[in-house]
C-alpha cells in the first residue's frame, strides 16, 4: 500500500514536471505571440536530472525502507523538481549548478537508505559530530570565501565548488541535541542540568554563526535549541524564555548591527525608502501582486526583476508565475512534509529518534515560514533558503539528508512507540508551525487579492514598462486622421515614435525611463486599451498573456496644419497659441514653445529637466500669466468700461469665467490668485475660452481636445466634453463688444494686451470671428514672453485669416 | 491560438499539483478511517473487578473497554459510595496487551497489594487493589480468543 502510494504520488509530480517543461518550452511564442519564436528546451535536461535520480531513489526506497513514511520524498521531491525548474527558467547557468547538486543529494540519499535504521551511529558519534560541523563553519573564519564575490563569506572551497557549513551545522545541532537529551532523559536528572551544557554548546554556534554574520541561520540556530529543550522538558516557559531573548537580540541589533537595522527598517515601512533598502521586498510584493489569482503561466512572468530570485526570493517567483493557486498548494506540500515528520516522531520507537524527527520537522518548518514570511513582508527579511526549492547546494544536500533520517525514523517494524509522557509539546510546536503557514498563506492572499490591484499602479512596477515593449499602444491622431504619434517595432521591441514632435507638450510622452506625460498619460486608459475594450477582452488578455489588450487609437480635436503653422511662426520665442472652435469648444491649434523633441527624450531626458526654459509645460494649458491689458474687451463686455477698480476687475474675471480650471483631459493650471487683485495670472487657455463668449453670442464653450476613440466593437465613439457650456455676457453686451475691435479692413475682430511685472513683460493677441460670422466660429490667443506686439499680432492675423479661408 | 493551448497547459499544470495533494489528503483520510476502525475493533482482554466494602458486601463487573475509571463520582465506570475516595480516584487501562492500574493523583493514593501505586502499574489475576476504604479484586479474562469464542 504504501509503496503504490507512493509511487502514485511520484507519477503526478512527474507529470507536474513534464508540464511545467512544455510550458517553459512554449513560453517564448507566447510572448512573442507566434509560433516563429526562439522556443526554449534546455530545460528539459532539469528535467532529466530530476527523473532519472527521484525513479532510482524510488526503486531504493522500496527496496530499503519498505514501511518509511510514503508521503514525504514525494513531497520533498516535487518541491525541488519545482525549485529546479522554476530556477532554470530564472537563470539556466544556476539551474544546472542546481541540478547537478540535486542529483548528488540523491546520490547521497541512494547510499545512506543502507544505513541501520536506528540511526544508532549520529547517538554514538554525536560530539564528533557536532564538532566537527563546529569546526568546519571555524574554518569559514579563516578561509571563507562567497560565491558571488561579495556579502558575508559563508562558503568553503573553490574553483566553482562551493559549500555552506553553517547548513549542515543546523542540522548537526538536532542530531546532537536529540541525543544528549535523550541519553540524559532517561537517567532523569533536573532540567536545569539538562539545559546548561546544550546552551553552553548553542551558545557557542550563535556566537560563531553571529561573528560570521550569518543572522538567518543564527535566528534558526536560536529557534531549533528552544524547540528541541521544549521538546525534551515540556516547560512552556523555555518559548516564552527564547522568544523573549529572540526580541532582545532583534532589538539590539536595531540599534547596534547595520544590516540588521535595514532590514527591520524594510520591514516595518518598505514604503519610505522604495529604491533602496526595501527595493527588494517591495518588487517581491509587485511580483506577487502581478501573479494574481491564476499566475502569470511558468516563462511568462517577469520574476527576475526581484533581485536574487533564485534563492531568497524564489517564493516570489513562483508566485508571479503559478499564482495564489500555486502558492497555495507549495504551503500544502510544506504542510505535508511537517504533519508527517511530526507523526513520524509521535510514532517513533526511542527518544532519540523522536526527538531527532521532531527536531528536522521544526528546521523545516521554521526555516520555510521565516523565508516566506520574509518574501511576503510578514516578518523581517533573514537570508536564508526556502527547503529543497531554493538555489543553493548545501542547503538542497542539507535537506535531503534531513529527510533520509526522518525516511529512517518513520520505517519501524511493527515497533511499539516509545512512552509519551506529555504529547502536548508536541501539539504546540504541530499548531505553531501549522499558523505559520497559515500566516502565510493569508499574507500571500492579502498582497494578491486585496492590495494587488493598487500595488500593480504604482510607477516602480517595471511591468507596465514591458507591457508596453509587447503590446501596441494606440496611436495619437489629429481631427482628419493625420498620425502625431504611433508605436513602431515589432512585438517585443515595440516603441514609441512621435511624427509630429513639436506638439510634445501638449501631447507628452510614454517612455520607459521618464513615465509619462501630457495626453499620453491622461489618455492612458484608452491607448492602452484597458478603457473603451469590452472587459471580456481585458480578461482574456490577462489571463493568456497577463498584459492589457491592443491599445485604441485616439482621435484629436487638433487640426495638424493650423498647428504646423503656428509652430512655424512661434519658433525661436517663448510663448503659447491656443485656437478654439469659439462654439463647440474644440481645441484646433494649442503650441507651447520652446517645446523639444521626445524622440529623442532617452538623450535629452535629463537636461530637459533642469532646462531653465521649461520646454516640458505645456505654456498653453499650464503656464500661467499677468493678463494686464488683454482684459480690457471683457470689461467692457461686462460693465462698459475699460478701466476698473480692483473690485471690478474681480467681477469681470468672475463673470468671464478666468478664476474657474477648465475642465479637459489634459493637466491645467489652477488660477493662481494672490492676494493682490491685480496679480490674477490666468493661462493662454484660460483667455481663448473667455474670447470664446465673445465670437459665441457671450456663451463660454466647454473646451475639448480628445474628439473620438478608436473602439473595437463600434468604430469611432465621440469622447465627451468634461465641462459644461456656461453663459458668460448677456448675447448683446458680447457682440456689441466685439464689433467695436474689428480694425478697418479686417473681417476679424482683434485686440493686443501688455502686461508688465518685475522685470519681464508679456504680450497677448486676442482675436475671432465676428458675432454674424457663416462659417466656423473661431477665437485665437497668442501668447508671447516678450514686449512684442508686432510680432504677436502678425502671427495671430496670420492664423485666424488661415483659419478663416481653409 | 498558441496562448490558448498554453492556458490549457497551465490549467492542467494546477491540476496535477492539485491530484498530487488530493491524493495525499485522500490516503490521509483512509488510513485515519481504517485507524480508527482498527482501534474500535481491536480485540480486547475482558477484566473482572470484584468490589468489596468495608461492610464485606460484594459487587461484580465486568468489562470489555479498554479504559474503565473508578472514583466516587456517578460518571465513574465503577462508581463507589466511600468517603475517602477521590470523585476520580484511579484508572484501569489495556494497552500493550496488558491492562495497567494507574493514580489518578487521588487525596488518599491507591495501593496495589499493600504497596502505593506512583506510576502505572502492570496487573494481573488475583491482584488486590484498594482506593480508600473500599478493595478491589482483579481478574483478567484468561484469553484473548476466550471471550470471543
Amino acid at each position: 500500500m504504501n509503496r503504490f502510494l507512493q509511487d502514485r504520488l511520484l507519477k503526478a509530480a512527474a507529470v507536474f514536471m513534464v508540464l511545467q517543461g512544455a510550458l517553459l518550452t512554449l513560453a517564448p511564442a507566447v510572448r512573442a505571440r507566434s509560433l516563429d519564436a526562439d522556443l526554449r528546451w534546455t530545460q528539459w535536461f532539469a528535467a532529466l536530472m530530476w527523473g532519472i535520480p527521484v525513479f532510482l531513489v524510488q526503486r531504493g526506497i522500496t527496496k530499503r525502507l519498505p514501511d518509511a513514511d510514503p508521503y514525504l520524498f514525494p513531497a520533498a521531491a516535487f518541491l525541488s523538481g519545482w525549485g529546479l525548474l522554476t530556477i532554470w527558467r530564472l537563470d539556466p547557468h544556476y539551474g544546472a549548478r542546481q541540478g547537478l547538486w540535486f542529483t548528488i543529494s540523491l546520490i547521497v540519499l541512494l547510499f545512506g537508505l543502507r544505513l541501520p535504521t536506528n540511526l544508532g551511529f549520529l547517538r554514538r558519534y554525536k560530539y564528533s559530530l557536532l564538532t566537527g560541523g563546529f569546526l568546519l563553519v571555524a574554518l569559514t573564519l579563516l578561509f571563507g570565501t562567497n560565491p558571488i564575490g561579495f556579502g558575508p563569506e559563508l562558503w568553503l572551497g573553490c574553483c566553482g565548488v562551493y559549500f555552506q557549513p553553517s547548513e549542515t551545522l543546523k542540522l548537526l545541532l538536532i542530531v546532537f541535541l536529540s541525543a544528549y537529551l535523550s541519553d540524559r532523559l532517561a537517567i532523569r536528572v533536573r532540567a536545569f542540568s539538562l539545559v546548561l551544557l546544550t546552551t553552553i554548546i548553542s551558545g557557542l554556534g550563535i556566537l560563531l554563526l553571529l561573528f560570521q554574520r550569518d543572522l538567518g541561520t543564527a535566528s534558526i540556530f536560536i529557534a531549533l535549541f528552544t524547540c528541541m529543550i521544549y521538546l525534551a522538558t515540556g516547560k512552556k516557559r523555555t518559548l516564552l524564555f527564547s522568544a523573549a531573548l529572540i526580541a532582545l537580540f532583534a532589538v539590539s541589533g536595531y540599534f547596534f548591527i547595520d544590516i540588521v537595522h535595514a532590514r527591520v527598517a524594510a520591514w516595518l515601512n518598505p514604503w519610505a525608502d522604495p529604491g533602496g533598502g526595501s527595493y527588494q521586498i517591495i518588487q517581491a510584493l509587485l511580483a506577487v501582486a502581478n501573479g494574481g489569482l491564476e499566475g502569470r503561466g511558468p516563462g511568462l512572468g517577469n520574476p527576475n526583476l526581484v533581485p536574487v530570485a533564485v534563492s531568497d526570493f524564489i517564493y516570489a517567483a513562483i508566485a508571479e508565475e503559478t499564482g495564489l493557486f500555486g502558492t497555495l498548494g507549495l504551503l500544502a506540500l510544506f504542510g505535508l512534509i511537517l504533519a508527517r515528520g511530526l507523526r513520524a516522531a509521535l510514532r517513533a520507537p526511542d527518544l532519540f529518534r523522536r526527538f531527532c524527527a521532531a527536531g528536522i520537522s521544526a528546521y523545516f518548518g521554521i526555516q520555510t515560514i521565516l523565508i516566506i514570511g520574509g518574501n511576503l513582508r510578514l516578518l523581517p527579511l533573514t537570508g536564508v533558503t526556502l527547503p529543497f526549492v531554493s538555489y543553493g547546494g548545501s542547503s538542497l544536500l542539507t535537506s535531503f539528508i534531513a529527510l533520509l533520517f526522518l525516511l529512517h525514523i518513520s520505517n519501524h517494524l511493527d515497533e511499539e512507540p516509545a512512552p509519551l509522557p506529555q504529547p502536548q509539546p508536541y501539539l504546540i510546536l504541530g499548531a505553531l508551525l501549522a499558523l505559520g503557514l497559515f500566516a502565510a498563506a493569508l499574507a500571500n492572499g492579502w498582497w494578491t487579492v486585496i492590495r494587488g490591484p493598487d500595488l500593480l499602479t504604482r510607477t516602480d512596477n517595471p511591468r507596465r514598462v514591458i507591457a508596453d515593449r509587447f503590446v501596441p499602444r494606440g496611436d495619437i491622431v489629429d481631427r482628419s486622421n493625420s498620425v502625431i504619434t504611433t508605436t513602431v517595432g515589432k512585438i517585443g521591441e515595440l516603441e514609441r515614435s512621435y511624427v509630429y514632435p513639436d506638439l510634445a507638450p501638449v501631447t507628452g510622452y510614454n517612455h520607459p525611463k521618464y513615465g509619462q506625460a501630457g495626453l499620453e498619460a491622461s489618455l492612458d486608459g484608452y491607448l492602452r486599451g484597458l478603457q473603451g475594450t469590452p472587459a471580456s477582452t481585458i480578461l482574456w488578455n490577462q489571463l493568456l498573456y497577463g498584459m492589457s489588450p491592443p491599445g485604441l487609437d485616439v482621435r484629436l480635436t487638433l487640426d495638424l496644419y493650423l498647428q504646423f503653422r503656428a509652430d512655424e511662426m512661434m519658433f525661436g520665442h517663448s510663448g503659447a497659441v491656443v485656437m478654439l472652435n469659439a462654439q463647440s469648444g474644440e481645441i484646433l491649434v494649442m503650441s507651447s514653445h520652446p517645446t523639444f523633441n521626445p524622440n529623442h527624450l532617452e538623450e535629452i531626458g535629463s537636461e530637459l529637466r533642469d532646462d531653465p526654459e521649461h520646454p516640458l509645460i505645456n505654456r498653453a494649458a499650464q503656464g500661467l500669466y499677468p493678463t494686464g491689458t488683454v482684459i480690457a474687451p471683457f470689461a467692457q463686455a461686462v460693465l462698459g468700461k475699460e478701466t476698473l477698480t480692483d473690485a471690478e476687475r474681480e467681477t469681470v474675471y468672475e463673470a468671464v469665467g478666468l478664476q474657474r480650471t477648465p475642465q479637459l483631459q489634459l493637466e491645467v493650471a489652477e488660477p493662481l490668485s494672490n492676494s493682490e487683485l491685480n496679480h490674477f495670472h490666468v493661462s493662454p487657455l484660460q483667455v481663448a475660452l473667455a474670447s470664446a463668449a465673445l465670437s459665441a453670442h457671450g456663451v463660454i464653450p466647454a473646451p475639448n481636445i480628445a474628439a473620438a476613440v478608436n473602439t473595437p466593437a463600434e468604430g469611432w465613439v465621440i469622447l465627451p466634453t468634461l465641462g459644461t457650456p456656461t453663459d458668460a455676457i448677456p448675447s448683446e453686451l458680447a457682440d456689441e463688444a466685439v464689433r467695436a475691435l474689428i480694425l478697418e479692413g479686417n473681417n476679424f475682430w482683434s485686440h493686443i494686451g501688455q502686461a508688465t511685472e518685475a522685470d519681464s513683460s508679456v504680450t497677448w493677441f486676442i482675436g475671432g470671428t465676428p458675432p454674424n460670422w457663416g462659417g466656423t466660429p473661431i477665437v485665437i490667443v497668442v501668447l508671447i514672453e516678450e514686449n512684442n506686439p508686432r510680432l504677436a499680432q502678425r502671427i495671430g492675423e496670420e492664423l485666424i485669416v488661415d483659419a478663416m479661408n481653409p | 491560438m498558441i496562448a490558448t493551448v498554453v492556458l490549457v497547459l497551465r490549467l492542467a499544470l494546477a491540476i496535477a499539483l492539485y491530484i498530487f495533494l488530493g491524493w495525499a489528503l485522500l490516503t490521509l483520510w483512509q488510513e485515519l478511517k481504517q485507524q480508527g476502525k482498527s482501534l474500535s475493533e481491536r480485540k480486547k482482554t475482558g477484566i473482572s473487578i470484584a468490589q468489596k466494602s468495608e461492610q464485606g458486601n460484594a459487587r461484580e463487573f465486568h468489562f470489555y473497554q479498554a479504559d474503565i475509571v473508578i472514583g466516587r463520582h456517578t460518571h465513574c465506570d465503577i462508581a463507589v459510595l466511600d468517603e475517602v475516595v477521590s470523585a476520580q480516584h484511579a484508572r484501569l487501562t489495556y494497552h500493550h496487551g496488558q491492562w495497567w492500574l494507574e493514580d489518578l493523583s487521588s487525596t488518599n493514593g491507591t495501593f496495589l497489594n499493600g504497596s502505593k501505586v506512583n506510576t502505572p502499574t502492570v496487573v494481573i489475576t488475583d491482584d488486590e487493589f484498594k482506593c480508600g476504604n473500599t478493595r478491589f479484586v482483579i481478574r483478567v479474562d484468561a484469553d484473548e480468543n476466550a471471550a470471543i469464542t
